[in-house]
């Protein structure tokens, strides 16, 4: 515990230096914004926003710093245009629209903004917390970690990716499998042996992890902006005088703290992040309130606080796998994951011990960022009201702009622009195919770590693969990934059944 | 029906991935049993089994997007890559403040208010982004700051 205490006052004297303080505050202004912004989520944010951020050469605690404050930023700001405008963000606040837009159409806007945003501030700041708790707890446990172990960690994280995220699981795991492929093109690392390059010598060193995210996620959105473009002005509903009184608060302490705790596991889950905890938390808030449900859905205080919670919590809960055990929890986290491997910092158990100005400074940077965000968007609300009116036509080309700056920018190699739009109509296509991007850029990331582990772990039994299953660990992180499997298929099943014993035949 | 040829197409890429795993990637000589051709094996296995199973069990039907969606889409492909290739030859305050402007129009904005918007972006982007945060971008024809 006193540890822990010593090693958060390290990670202030990091957060808390004049220039990392002002960039907590640019990155949570510029995450509200962009989340706030309807259709560019968190995840395009950071893709967006990443070599830009690398590119101004900042060291890597500052430039992680940045990052991460527009991560949790943006989940903030996700909830603005979920309330205002019933569209979500991202799909991590989708549950938000359901009570929270009922509540701005009866003129309560005012008070669904604050609200939320005190409960998305307990959600944070209470996952932080555990974080700085267990984090250093669990990385102890994993320095333990074999190449065998690590291998059955990465079967468990797919696992967990394809039963939770996505709705047919094929498409998840073909997702991961694009970005495993991917990842395999260069030279092997262990033998020198170029793979998949064709002779030609800008792939030798293999695709950038940059132009992957840039090209998935920004330049695919962009598409997808254009398709979807709305003609008609989506109409924003104004923000009132209304504010959160200290009896809603009171009403929903419970609710807020049951939703912090879900989406916090939920986020901590390998591949799951706020898009489930939020559904999660809304579902069991809806079954704790008993007989009283009939305002779910019209309005009601617990069904707008429970989701915000809960996905702030998972987005900081996200951060623990990765930061730990070097296995991002969500899409976004493995860009951060990336970002980490851009600038030579090898995320894993030893990131605590060997780069404690990097984690500490980090989750102490998301406590100064939470208090920050919480101060941002009480008075500020108005002001990020305002930005959603930006016309759509301004929006998108913005964003080409942004992405073009950012991929130019590091090597200015203008064959990266070319490879960056390729990129984003595969991307484009694959959403539209319903394949989920996030397990593509995760089975990128992890792609080198999994091969690697594997080859190590076979090396050190000469080629006997019951390496594999030889240590608890391993074995019970296959239990934990069959469960992830069967798990949710059986109680989608159960749920079905029961649907249709209830339905007159 | 769209979901199987996306599918097929996977499928034929993955075979030849799979192919090229299995018989041109060979290290000299290696250290570790399963060597530089191993992994891409399991995963091109693995990528075959899951592409079956998509080809078997469709569920997009039609892409659903109509005529002019198409058409506005091909032409901000045909921008970017226009935008892309004029990127260093114009500069970045040129090539954007056309980009920025056709792409707005494009977009439903009007001429003069699209001009406006491009010109603007691009100026300010290049002050911005070379002049004050130092980033590398194409000066073109006009003077480097």
């Amino acid at each position: 515990m006193q540890e822990v205490f010593a090693s958060l006052g390290t990670g202030f004297g990091v957060a808390l230096a004049p220039f990392n303080i002002m960039l907590v505050l640019i990155g949570c202004f510029a995450g509200t914004l962009i989340g706030a912004l309807p259709g560019i989520g968190p995840i395009n944010g950071v893709a967006i926003l990443l070599p830009i951020a690398y590119g101004l050469g900042l060291p890597p605690e500052s430039a992680l710093i940045l990052l991460a404050g527009i991560y949790y930023g943006a989940e903030y700001g996700g909830r603005i245009s979920s309330i205002l405008l019933n569209v979500p963000g991202d799909a991590g606040a989708v549950m938000t629209t359901l009570d929270g837009n009922p509540m701005a159409k009866r003129g309560e806007a005012g008070r669904a903004l604050s609200l939320s945003a005190i409960a998305s501030f307990v959600g944070g700041t209470f996952a932080v917390i555990l974080m700085s708790l267990f984090g250093p707890a669990l990385a102890r446990f994993a320095v333990t970690f074999s190449p065998s172990d690590y291998v059955a960690l990465m079967v468990f994280a797919f696992a967990s990716l394809a039963s939770l995220v996505g709705k047919n699981p094929w498409k998840t795991l073909m997702g991961a499998l694009i970005g495993l492929m991917l990842a395999t093109m260069g030279i092997d690392g262990n033998t020198g042996v170029p793979r998949f390059t064709f002779g030609v010598p800008d792939l030798l060193a293999g695709i950038d992890f940059l132009i992957v995210v840039i090209g998935l996620f920004g330049m695919a959105e962009l598409f997808h902006l254009v398709e979807q473009q709305v003609t008609g002005k989506l109409q924003t509903l104004p923000v009132d005088n209304s504010f959160v009184r200290m009896a809603d608060l009171a009403r929903t302490k419970w609710t807020i703290l049951r939703a912090s705790i879900i989406g916090f596991f939920i986020g901590i889950l390998p591949g799951t992040g706020a898009s489930v905890a939020s559904a999660v938390a809304y579902g069991a808030e809806k079954r704790a309130a008993g007989a009283d449900t009939s305002e779910f859905g019209k309005g009601d205080m617990r069904g707008l606080a429970a989701p915000e919670a809960a996905n702030n919590a998972a987005a900081s809960g996200a951060m623990v796998p990765m930061l730990t055990l070097g296995i991002p929890g969500s899409g976004t986290t493995a860009i951060l994951l990336g970002a980490l491997m851009l600038f030579n910092v090898q995320p894993g158990p030893l990131l605590f011990t060997q780069h404690p100005e990097i984690a500490w400074g980090l989750i102490a940077s998301m406590y100064v960022g939470n208090v920050a965000l919480l101060i941002i968007n009480l008075p500020l609300v108005g002001l990020f009201a305002r930005m959603l009116t930006i016309p759509q036509h301004y929006l998108t080309p913005l964003i080409a702009i942004l992405a073009f700056i950012g991929v130019y920018s590091i090597v200015g190699n203008p064959f990266d622009l070319f490879l960056i739009i390729l990129l984003g109509m595969f991307g484009w296509l694959l959403r539209k195919m319903e394949f989920p991007l996030a397990p593509v850029i995760l089975g990128f990331v992890l792609g080198g770590l999994f091969e690697d582990n594997l080859r190590r772990a076979l090396s050190i039994s000469a080629g006997d693969w019951e390496i594999l299953v030889e240590s608890w660990k391993s074995l019970a992180l296959y239990g934990l990934a069959v469960l992830a499997v069967v798990l949710p298929a059986t109680l989608s099943y159960l749920n079905k059944r029961r649907a249709r014993d209830r339905a007159p035949t | 029906m769209i979901d199987r040829i996306f599918a097929g197409t996977l499928l034929l890429i993955t075979l030849a991935y799979g192919f090229i795993a299995f018989t041109l990637i060979k290290a000299p000589f290696q250290y570790d049993p399963i060597g530089p051709e191993g992994w891409p094996q399991i995963l091109a296995i693995v990528a075959v089994i899951c592409l079956i199973m998509l080809l078997i069990r469709p569920d997009v039907d039609s892409l659903d997007t109509d005529r002019p969606t198409w058409i506005k889409l091909a032409s901000a492909s045909a921008m970017l890559l226009a935008y892309a290739e004029l990127y260093e030859p114009l500069g970045f305050i040129i090539a954007t403040a056309l980009f920025a402007t056709l792409m707005a129009r494009l977009l439903g904005a009007a001429w003069g208010r699209s001009a406006a918007f491009g010109i603007t972006i691009g100026v300010a982007g290049y002050l911005v982004c070379a002049g004050l945060m130092g980033l590398n971008l194409p000066a073109g024809p006009l003077p480097k700051i």
